[in-house]
């Protein structure tokens, strides 16, 4: 039976890189994905490419391809990347000159990109669609509009398939949604279509997407299973091998660190999705409520019976808007009277900015050790605590007002309690807010060309 | 014989956002335990349980085939990554705190729930 075999070599922006270039090394991959983009990884990338056009890509492609090309291209290994970000041709050019620089021979690129809607956003809007905000319900993004900085759809794998067609050895993407990385290869290995007829091959490939697409969030990364995980300094990135017959088997590189088990693979079935019976994507729809997981190795879980429906009439839009800033403090107070004395601390800060009449969109304290992470859930007492924080954070329409916030944590170090503790002062953010959206499929601009590296 | 435990000693959690949702992952540890949760969770006690942090609705999607719950947080992560006060951007420690909830169940679930610990423990551990 044909089997397809690919890899995760990135799962965010800052992932490890050892892995990936293990992986290249020691398995049999056809196929490595890489993803670097997160939801508002783009409103950053346009920042940069606004400023340079010749920027606007994540960097961490230079390095990462000089490292995996010497050694996926003579396996035949091909990379599926979306680090090119809000300029994917900038990101091809740099690859290309790397691969000369190298001298791996010949080559071809696809680039694919189109997926920045914001040029033509407005045009959307006169045809009378009104992107809705699927968090909050709010109808149009009129009320934001001038603050819009980026506008990236969800693209699926089209484009992939088509460039892979074309016979490309690496695939660079701007904001192709992280699973279309996966789905392209499977689809392009095993001759599929959008038609009726492979939507449930379709459905289980977006679901073995989804279930490597973080990297090592299945294999003993972010787990229940942190205990038993092998050499966590050492976790090898997963695999799936994918069989025609719509079966998968989730592993990871042979001989690495981590843990993949039934755990692992429902913990992150279950991760960051909504409706599991829908789990929605640009190149289909997967039901995660059928479908069957079967350990049958050590680190090896086959998963079986994958469902779903056929892709959706829209693409998922992620709108960033500006929308004030933030300033934030930190200062500790050892034992004794710790939690105390973090109390004295928020009641001088709150007095303080009472005095100094600033005004905020939001004002949040929280007691490092105590109730940061557990919030009005957890029982905030002191049982003789060795050292408790006070956690200062404040977003406001104004840089100014935030700095305020920055400098009044700052004076506690010296105006509060006695054993109060400091580090660094942390720098005021420009908060870029998220607006989440749907566009219909046929708006969206996607294009693709194949570049040619020659020797 | 009936015992008040927490959720910790019957079930794994994970826990992840998108945008200003949070959701929670539930993952049972038998299915004596899953058939007891998916009869005995409801979002009214999880959003109680939240104490405030939740502004939106709680939705629960009951998932038989995995012995889990999907459970869904609107408006939980005050206003979603980017512009949250929250230390915790990106609410990874939400299904933590979920599972300091408080159920009331038979003392053979607890039991059960043991069981699998241990064996999870000789199954995987690398000697």
């Amino acid at each position: 039976m044909k089997k397809v075999n690919i890899g995760s070599g990135s799962g965010f922006w800052g992932d490890l890189l050892e892995p990936a270039v293990e992986m290249a090394e020691r398995s049999d991959v056809q196929y490595i994905g890489f993803d670097h983009l997160a939801e508002l990884t783009m409103a950053i990338l346009n920042r940069m490419k606004a400023r340079n056009p010749e920027s606007g890509y994540i960097q961490d492609i230079i390095p990462w391809t000089k490292s995996m090309l010497p050694v996926t291209v003579p396996k035949g290994i091909k990379i599926i990347t979306n680090a090119g970000g809000a300029n994917p041709i900038q990101a091809a050019l740099e690859v290309k000159k790397i691969i000369q620089d190298l001298k791996l021979g010949r080559m071809k690129i696809g680039v694919v990109s189109g997926d920045d809607i914001l040029p033509y956003i407005d045009e959307i809007r006169g045809g009378g669609w009104k992107f809705k905000n699927l968090d909050t319900g709010e109808e149009d993004i009129e009320r934001i509009r001038k603050d819009i900085v980026a506008a990236n759809a969800y693209t699926g794998a089209d484009l992939i398939i088509e460039e892979l067609r074309n016979g490309a050895d690496m695939i660079i993407t701007g904001r192709v949604s992280d699973n279309a990385l996966y789905v392209g290869p499977l689809m392009y290995e095993f001759g599929w279509d959008y038609s009726e007829k492979y939507v449930e091959r379709i459905a289980a490939a977006v679901t073995v997407g989804h279930i490597i697409e973080c990297s090592a969030c299945v294999t003993g990364g972010m787990s229940n299973m942190w205990r038993v995980s092998e050499r966590p300094w050492e976790i090898g990135f997963p695999i799936v091998e994918f069989y025609e017959n719509g079966e998968a088997v989730i592993t990871k590189t042979p001989g690495s660190g981590g843990i993949v088990n039934q755990w692992t693979v429902k913990e992150h079935l279950l991760y960051e999705i909504m409706d599991p019976a829908n789990y929605m994507m640009p190149d289909g729809i997967a039901d995660f409520t059928a479908l069957r997981l079967n350990e049958e190795g050590r680190n090896r879980v086959r998963v079986m019976n994958m469902k779903g429906k056929k892709r959706p009439d829209t693409l998922k839009v992620c709108i960033g808007y500006r929308n004030g800033f933030i300033g934030e403090g930190l200062a500790f107070f050892p034992w004794p009277d710790a939690l105390e004395k973090a109390k004295w601390a928020e009641q001088w800060v709150r007095e303080r900015f009472k005095r100094l009449n600033v005004r905020f969109e939001e004002l949040r304290m929280d007691y490092v050790g105590v109730n940061m992470l557990h919030g009005e859930a957890a029982p905030v007492e002191d049982h003789g605590l060795n050292e408790v924080g006070l956690r200062i954070a404040g977003r406001t329409k104004t840089r100014e007002e935030a700095e305020v916030v920055r400098r009044e944590a700052t004076h506690l170090w010296t105006m509060g309690p006695i054993g109060v503790s400091f580090g660094v002062p942390l720098d005021v953010r420009p908060v870029i807010a998220l607006w989440p959206s749907l566009v219909p499929r046929e708006a969206v601009r996607v294009k693709s060309q194949l570049m040619e590296v020659n020797e | 014989m009936m015992a008040k435990i927490q959720l910790k000693e019957l079930a794994f959690a994970r826990s992840g956002d998108k945008g200003d949702v949070s959701n929670i992952g539930i993952m049972a540890k038998t299915k004596g335990i899953y058939d007891f949760l998916s009869k005995t969770i409801t979002p009214e006690m999880v959003k109680a349980h939240f104490k405030g942090m939740i502004k939106g609705g709680v939705e629960i999607y009951p998932m038989p085939n995995l012995e889990s719950l999907e459970i869904i947080l609107r408006r939980a992560l005050g206003g979603g990554a980017t512009c949250t006060l929250r230390f915790d951007q990106t609410g990874k420690s939400m299904g933590q705190i979920l599972l300091r909830m408080e159920v009331e169940v038979d003392q053979k679930l607890i039991e059960e729930a043991k069981a699998t610990d241990r064996d999870i423990m000789k199954r995987y551990t690398i000697s």
